[in-house]
């Protein structure tokens, strides 16, 4: 049994070298192969990008949230619906054992409408939090480094990727205060932050909870007695799992306590499942994969095709199925590959154009990448399998 | 007239193949391409039998089925129907493992030299030898001594790119005998060759046949390589038309022409006289005609004497040479005597209806007859 495993290895390893040698020998026809492989790489990473790039973009504000926990109305079944709950619920979950701060996050978009001089108006989305106590992680302390000019009255900082046609100069934010309308009254930007567009919102606002209350007096005699979101930092001495649960029994119901990533998985899901988006993007993921098999199995077929006297004559020697089977199989494998390396630096090229057009956030993550690789390799073998049945199955005289 | 006795040796080895030394043995053979409406028979009841170290050039125009024989007596195309048997296998229901170690003991050379691009042509000719297992020395002496003597040892290293028509040719013949083959199945081996190297080349494969005893099968059109086939098979329309044992045939007509009888015809007759003789051996005492029978054939004593009986009494022996039988074929008469061997004798036998067309043929041989017949009287 070992001999004839080892005769299998050897077999397949002479498979391997002439698969090497086959493939390798014409760099021209190499080239466009790769090129071939690498395009359908390129297109699904596209399709799963954008796929992403939803998610991505429309959780980036929970994500760039800094707590442990965050409180949400069970009403609201995406970040982008505005259901809210009462601020009574924040000073209990301040009270309670293990809370280290519990911050409101006031968001408004329906009635947020910013209009440039000489342009329509457009909604944008405006984020208000006390600012004494920032709710962002703020990397580049672009928040708080804009604090004092945002306690003036009527200002507020724009999102550097918010659209362009919104009128005002979003290369040249922190340079000068530019003006314009919001909600029907003057509005000075008066610096800017980063955080990114989504499919539902064109650009973000930042400013103070006073100047909210200003702008948004139809939410009330008190525009903040309602909460969009809570974030909740735990006490770094007690487990956030024992805090959830303590807040869970303690705030009315209405009200959930998730971690943040729960949160992201189920504003994803919400995406994913009870849109049609997310079918779109898969619709396209499968496209993608579809004619990378054909781009595959017709490169390997023509390359086949192309030596099919030279594998009649091993036939004819007494080569048998499993070296055909290894040699068409580690061509494959090959052209992932060579495929695969150049597509995957192509599409960071190109996300970065897509990203700088669209202010989507587009991502490769390793995990991401991995799965495109492992499509790559599910396509490229199902072709392999596909361009070899003509050599397995022939007699070697109707190969010739 | 005396006759070599080694020829006659050899002659009689010729005549009696025994089955164990057959490399290729069919009977009844059949092939049709298509299927349903398109159906189409290509061979035709085809009969061959091939002894080992044997070489044979398969003839015949274009779309006669040599090459769908070729293939299907080395295993390139599944045998339908008839008997086949190649190198003690039987090809009809073979299993895949069985045609996988006979393909090994065969060496194809095809019209298309089919070498990998991407591989030189030590590396193209190591692709046959990597399957029997020689070590890696071994197949590189070999397969470097091949390739020199077929002239390409300043060229052992070099991709097919960089070789000319001809040279390819000669690392695909290299490819398909370096693993010291039983049976090698050429077709137009020398076709894209020139004068020179194609006999380089039909003198590599008389060598492999005359000292490993490989039967060798070569399709061709080259006329130029005729001389080395023991045997020359012609195919027309799907039939083997004709099957001729080359040297066999030389050989009877070098004897028969020391016979003043055959002396006169043209060597086209006497080799179709010769192409149909049969070898017969009797033992002391044996009657080979007896009176009053029809008469079937006609006899020529190469060795040994007989005795001509006629109503019991012995009215004449014949020796080496002589010839009898002809007169009831002539006459459409009853066999006039008996005769009975002597000694061992052995005889050229000439059925009747070929002694009749050789006799149709040949105004002069009927003449020389007569006058022979004349003068025994």
């Amino acid at each position: 049994m070992s001999t004839k495993n080892a005769g299998v290895a050897v077999t397949l390893f002479r498979a391997w070298i002439l698969a090497w040698k086959n493939l390798t020998h014409d760099v021209r026809k190499l080239i466009l192969a790769a090129a071939g492989v690498g395009f359908a790489v390129m297109l699904m990473f596209q399709q799963r990008g954008f796929n992403h790039a939803l998610f991505d973009s429309t959780v980036e504000l929970i994500q760039q949230l800094d707590g442990d926990l965050i409180l949400v109305s069970e009403s609201r079944f995406a970040l982008s619906s505005e259901m809210r709950f009462p601020r009574t619920v924040m000073d209990i979950a301040r009270s309670c054992t293990g809370v280290a701060s519990a911050n409101s996050v006031f968001l408004e978009h329906s009635q947020a409408k910013l209009r440039r001089e000489g342009q329509r108006e457009r909604p944008i989305r405006v984020i208000a939090f006390d600012l004494d106590i920032p709710v962002f992680r703020d990397n580049n302390q672009e928040i708080q480094s804009a604090q004092t000019k945002l306690q003036r009255p009527q200002a507020a900082i724009m999102d550097r990727l918010s659209k362009e046609n919104y009128g005002f100069d979003l290369t040249n934010l922190d340079a000068e205060i530019q003006t314009g309308e919001l909600a029907g009254q003057q509005i000075q930007i008066v610096g800017g932050f980063t955080m990114g567009r989504d499919f539902a919102h064109d650009g973000n606002l930042i400013m103070s909870i006073d100047n909210f209350r200003r702008y948004f007096k139809y939410r009330g005699p008190d525009p903040t007695t309602m909460v969009d979101l809570g974030v909740v930092r735990c006490d770094p001495k007690i487990d956030p799992l024992d805090v959830k649960s303590v807040l869970a029994e303690q705030i009315p119901q209405g009200v959930m306590v998730l971690s943040q990533s729960d949160y992201v998985a189920q504003e994803v899901a919400f995406w994913a499942r009870s849109t049609p988006i997310g079918m779109i993007f898969a619709i396209g993921s499968i496209m993608g994969f579809c004619v990378g098999v054909i781009i595959c199995y017709q490169v390997l077929a023509t390359d086949i095709a192309d030596h099919l006297g030279e594998f009649a004559t091993l036939k004819a020697m007494g080569y048998g199925q499993t070296f055909f089977a290894g040699v068409v199989l580690s061509q494959s494998l090959l052209l992932c590959l060579f495929g695969f390396i150049p597509g995957f630096f192509a599409t960071l090229l190109l996300f970065e154009v897509n990203s700088a057009f669209t202010g989507l956030i587009m991502l490769v993550t390793p995990v991401r990448a991995g799965v495109i690789f492992l499509f790559t390799l599910i396509m490229c073998v199902c072709s392999g399998v596909l361009a070899m049945r003509k050599l397995l199955t022939n007699d070697p005289a109707n190969l010739f | 007239m005396i006759l070599d006795h080694d020829q006659l040796d050899q002659l009689i080895a010729c005549w009696v193949p025994s089955d164990s030394e057959q490399s290729i043995s069919i009977d009844g053979l059949d092939h049709f391409y298509g299927e349903g409406e398109a159906r189409k028979q290509v061979l035709f009841d085809n009969h061959l039998h091939i002894r080992r170290g044997e070489i044979v050039i398969m003839t015949g125009p274009s779309g006669s089925g040599k090459t769908t024989l070729l293939t299907l007596i080395g295993t390139l195309r599944t045998v339908q129907s008839g008997n086949a048997r190649v190198l003690d296998r039987q090809l009809l229901g073979i299993s895949r493992d069985q045609i996988g170690q006979l393909r090994q003991e065969i060496g194809f050379i095809f019209q298309a030299h089919n070498l990998f691009e991407s591989l030189t042509a030590t590396q193209n000719v190591k692709m046959a030898t990597e399957l029997i297992g020689l070590s890696a020395s071994e197949a590189h002496q070999r397969i470097s001594g091949l390739l020199t003597r077929l002239g390409l040892g300043h060229r052992l290293n070099y991709k097919p790119k960089s070789l000319s028509g001809g040279q390819k040719q000669r690392v695909a013949i290299a490819r398909g005998i370096v693993h010291h083959p039983r049976l090698i199945l050429a077709d137009e081996p020398t076709a894209a060759l020139d004068a020179d190297s194609g006999r380089e080349v039909v003198t590599i494969l008389q060598e492999l046949a005359k000292h490993q005893q490989c039967t060798i099968l070569i399709v061709t059109h080259d006329n130029r390589i005729l001389d080395v086939a023991d045997r020359i098979i012609n195919m027309v329309d799907g039939r083997i038309h004709s099957n001729v044992l080359v040297q066999r045939t030389a050989m009877i007509c070098r004897i028969l022409q020391e016979f003043p009888l055959f002396r006169s015809l043209s060597p086209r007759v006497l080799s179709q006289v010769a192409d149909r003789m049969e070898l017969q051996q009797f033992e002391p005492g044996m009657e080979i005609i007896r009176q009053g029978e029809i008469g079937k054939e006609f006899f020529v004593i190469a060795r040994g004497d007989v005795d001509i009986i006629v109503d019991g009494k012995t009215v004449n022996v014949l020796g080496r040479g002589s010839f009898f039988g002809e007169v009831s074929l002539i006459k459409e008469q009853p066999r006039n005597a008996t005769v009975r061997s002597n000694t061992n004798a052995i005889c050229f036998v000439l059925a009747k209806e070929d002694f009749q067309s050789v006799l149709n043929a040949s105004a002069s041989f009927e003449q020389e007859l007569r006058q022979a017949i004349f003068e025994r009287q």
